[in-house]
């Protein structure tokens, strides 16, 4: 049987891709179990794609959240919905 | 409006439940309006316009409850159902495309991506945004919702009308659609990728 190739110790090719993936983003959108999460290190030191695909997908979310997060409120936006209310 | 039971709020609950427990989502509903309208006043509207249905029908909405979730599916179905009629701004939904994606609650996970962790830290806001922005509405409600939003699956079922199932499986498309969409800028503004 031939042996998969390392990157040190990492796999190089991941044996079930899909299924490595789905939990990795059930992971990353808090949406796994205990179990599941407790898989999430073995994972990530043996498998380079595993190991890529999580940090990107982390990177992505981290850095969406930073940078579409934040426009501002209009000033007026609050009193005249506070405004519409008391005349109600 | 709501599965809740009823409730009868006095005068004076309703407004401690509307001051408690809704403004505080305010810059969270203006940060998704603006990102379904592209439009600063359209935006402000359909906020104003969500509270305004938020206030008139509060009894439908039971205390201590998600009241976050239960504003953003207001904002939705407003968006739907009156603005996106009348916006300035054409569909830029490829339905053929989206029903393409659509037919199957199968997720293909095979995808794969040689985007960068540095090359996507290296980007700029208005690029994240803009690949964000350029995905058709569907796409981009999913990924607000769970990845700036921070709403779980069930929660998003509940929002978007839709089973879990599907919402996973649109999820890990529009992120497979923003992944393409961030690597082709990548190579358009010379990133090394």
């Amino acid at each position: 049987m031939e042996k998969e190739p390392t990157n040190g110790e990492k796999k190089l090719t991941c044996g079930d891709k899909a299924a490595c993936m789905q939990l990795l983003e059930m992971i990353l959108d808090g949406q796994a179990d205990d179990d599941q999460c407790a898989q999430l290190e073995s994972k990530l030191e043996k498998c380079l794609p595993c190991f890529e695909y999580y940090h990107l997908e982390k990177t992505i979310r981290e850095v969406m959240k930073s940078k579409c997060t934040n426009k501002e409120v209009p000033k007026d936006l609050l009193s005249n919905i506070r405004e519409i209310i008391a005349k109600a | 409006m709501s599965d809740n039971p009823r409730q009868e709020y006095s005068e004076q609950e309703a407004a401690q439940v509307f001051d408690e427990e809704f403004m505080p989502h305010i810059d969270a509903m203006y940060n998704f309006a603006y990102r379904l309208t592209f439009d600063e006043d359209e935006a402000k509207d359909l906020v104003q316009e969500t509270y305004l249905k938020a206030f008139r029908f509060i009894n439908s909405f039971q205390q201590g409850t998600n009241a976050k979730a239960w504003l953003f599916r207001i904002l939705k179905n407003s968006f739907i159902n009156d603005f996106r009629k009348k916006s300035k701004q054409p569909a830029k939904v490829d339905y053929q495309e989206v029903e393409t994606y659509y037919n199957s609650d199968d997720v293909d996970f095979k995808g794969t991506s040689d985007l960068r962790v540095d090359t996507v830290k290296d980007m700029l806001g208005d690029e994240i945004s803009n690949a964000l922005n350029s995905l058709a509405v569907d796409f981009r409600t999913v990924i607000i919702l769970c990845d700036l939003e921070g709403f779980t699956y069930e929660e998003m079922a509940k929002i978007l009308d839709i089973p879990i199932g599907t919402v996973r499986s649109r999820l890990h498309r529009a992120r497979n659609l923003l992944k393409d969409k961030l690597r082709s800028y990548a190579q358009s503004m010379g990133y090394d990728n």
